[in-house]
């Protein structure tokens, strides 16, 4: 018993030892794996080239909560109307990152961030930003459905008349601006953009939360694209759903990158084959591996933790 | 119908497959005419046409694997995605093939064997590819199990004509007056056989569509070997 502990530490001893050998000679960077320096892994995995525009420009992010650094040093475009994949193992700071996206990590007290996000070539953690005007221009959808305890044509018409877009109420009415009809589109338009309109149609003002959770979710998406969203975050949006709805979802996300540009974290590694056009792999400890086609991601991806991980060795 | 990108991408596989096969047989069928009459610009045109063919396959392989890294597909899905991707590397040996019969074309006229119906056997093997294919398309298994049925008779045409040439090399011995020279006779002879073969491969392969086709739709292996 006692010669296999030992056999084991003098094994990881070698290994460190090893790997500590092949950073030395590379860069001082962070150690990453055997082979891996930090600085190999950013210039050369994460260097993601597209063809057209970049709706995100992401430069070195990092994110602390607490002590605990969360996300470290990523840089990556985005390009427009795509999906883009998150993926990792839990903890690699993949939904981190997401968030900080729209500044949702603004609402967490603990977590400071640092670096840089452009929307279009626009700062969004100016400190002009308009928080309400950049969560429309980028909106969310999250891991389990959570439709307001509102019938489903109000959850559809919230966001658009909290923004001004719609106005319906007496004194609306009493000068004239009664905008129901307007409404009316929304909802259907909204509804069908969210492949939920024929399910729903009939029965509108019913509560949302008799809905199922598939229609939920498709709900939350509609009431995403109401507010006529720019980029859509989605964070494990099918993870609570069963297949035939997550397919729904994934039809859903395929149809709406032709329009808008989506970026979702998946644990589910084939949905994130199935459905993305490009793929970020986030690794433990908050780093960008790698962020390259999503055939090559799959097919041919360059670092071996990256291989490993989607193959399931290891995560 | 749900995943529809994905289904969409399984129908475009189907049709690739059968465009591959499509032209695969027009330049089968064209070197088999450049033999039959000796028309050299017919036989450079399927020689070159091998590129084509081979570039087909290779981004046709590359779709196959697209799917099955991307789209994990499974049951049906997985057996027709499996079966079209070993189904391409029988076409593009067929491809092969036919440029062989096109280099053959090129070479002097045949004097050896004249009774060996070259043209009939290619026929008979470019029929069997056309209906192998037309059998994945329709997912036909009978039509499979009659494809493999045929190919003994192939096989025996073949045979017969190989010995054709092998008696008519025999039976030539002593026989002075002929002006060839041995190389010239050795050149004629090993075409000969070489075209009887690749014919015979031709059927060959026609066979290994069915029995893909046939594994693809009854998960049935018994055409496999």
């Amino acid at each position: 018993m006692s010669d296999s502990i030992n056999t084991e530490t003098s094994t990881d001893a070698q290994a460190s030892t090893g790997t500590q050998a092949s950073t030395d000679g590379e860069s001082p960077g962070i150690q990453t794996t055997a082979g891996e320096s930090e600085e190999r892994v950013r210039e050369e995995w994460t260097q993601y080239q597209f063809d057209g525009a970049a709706k995100l420009s992401v430069e070195d992010l990092n994110v602390w909560y607490g002590d605990d650094h969360a996300l470290k040093d990523v840089s990556m475009e985005i390009p427009e109307n795509s999906v883009t994949a998150l993926i990792g193992p839990s903890g690699c700071g993949k939904s981190t990152y997401l968030r900080c996206l729209n500044r949702m990590n603004d609402r967490i007290k603990a977590a400071r961030v640092d670096g840089s996000v452009e929307l279009e070539g626009t700062e969004i953690y100016d400190s002009n930003a308009n928080l309400v005007e950049l969560r429309k221009r980028i909106g969310m959808v999250f891991q389990s459905p959570n439709p307001f305890p509102k019938s489903i044509r109000e959850n559809i018409s919230y966001g658009p008349r909290k923004h001004g877009d719609i106005n319906k109420g007496l004194l609306a009415r009493l000068f004239g601006r009664d905008d129901t009809e307007a409404e009316a589109e929304l909802v259907e338009r909204s509804l069908k953009q969210a492949a939920l309109w024929d399910e729903v149609s009939d029965r509108l003002d019913d509560n949302a939360l008799g809905l199922s959770g598939g229609q939920q979710q498709r709900l939350c998406i509609a009431r995403c694209l109401a507010v006529d969203p720019e980029v859509i975050l989605m964070d494990e949006p099918a993870s609570a759903l069963d297949p035939i709805a997550t397919s729904k979802i994934e039809d859903l996300v395929e149809e709406l990158s032709k329009e808008y540009t989506v970026v979702i974290v998946t644990h589910n590694m084939q949905q994130a084959a199935r459905i993305s056009d490009q793929t970020a792999v986030f690794l433990t400890g908050g780093e960008l591996v790698e962020y390259d086609d999503t055939d090559k991601i799959f097919e041919n991806p360059e670092s071996q933790r990256v291989e490993d991980y989607i193959t399931g060795k290891f995560g | 119908m749900s995943r529809e990108s994905y289904q969409r991408l399984l129908d475009d596989l189907r049709a690739d497959v059968v465009g591959m096969g499509d032209l695969v047989v027009e330049r089968l069928d064209a070197a088999l005419t450049a033999l039959e009459t000796n028309d050299e610009a017919l036989a450079r045109e399927v020689i070159d046409g091998d590129d084509e063919i081979n570039e087909l396959y290779l981004s046709l392989e590359s779709d196959c694997i697209d799917l099955f890294a991307l789209q994990q597909p499974v049951a049906s899905d997985l057996r027709f995605v499996a079966a079209s991707f070993k189904i391409i590397t029988d076409l593009e040996r067929v491809g092969d093939l036919a440029t062989n019969l096109g280099a053959y074309a090129l070479a002097t006229d045949r004097r050896l064997a004249p009774e060996v119906d070259v043209d009939t056997i290619g026929r008979e093997a470019t029929d069997m590819i056309e209906r192998s294919l037309d059998a994945y398309e329709r997912e036909d298994v009978a039509a499979c199990r009659e494809i493999a049925a045929d190919d003994d008779d192939l096989d025996a045409l073949c045979q017969q004509a190989s010995e054709t040439v092998a008696r008519d090399l025999i039976e030539r011995e002593g026989d002075g007056d002929d002006l060839w020279s041995v190389e010239q006779l050795l050149d004629d002879v090993s075409r000969l056989l070489l075209t009887v073969r690749d014919l015979e491969r031709v059927g060959d392969h026609a066979v290994n569509v069915a029995a893909r086709t046939l594994y693809m739709v009854e998960t049935d292996s018994e055409l496999l070997y």
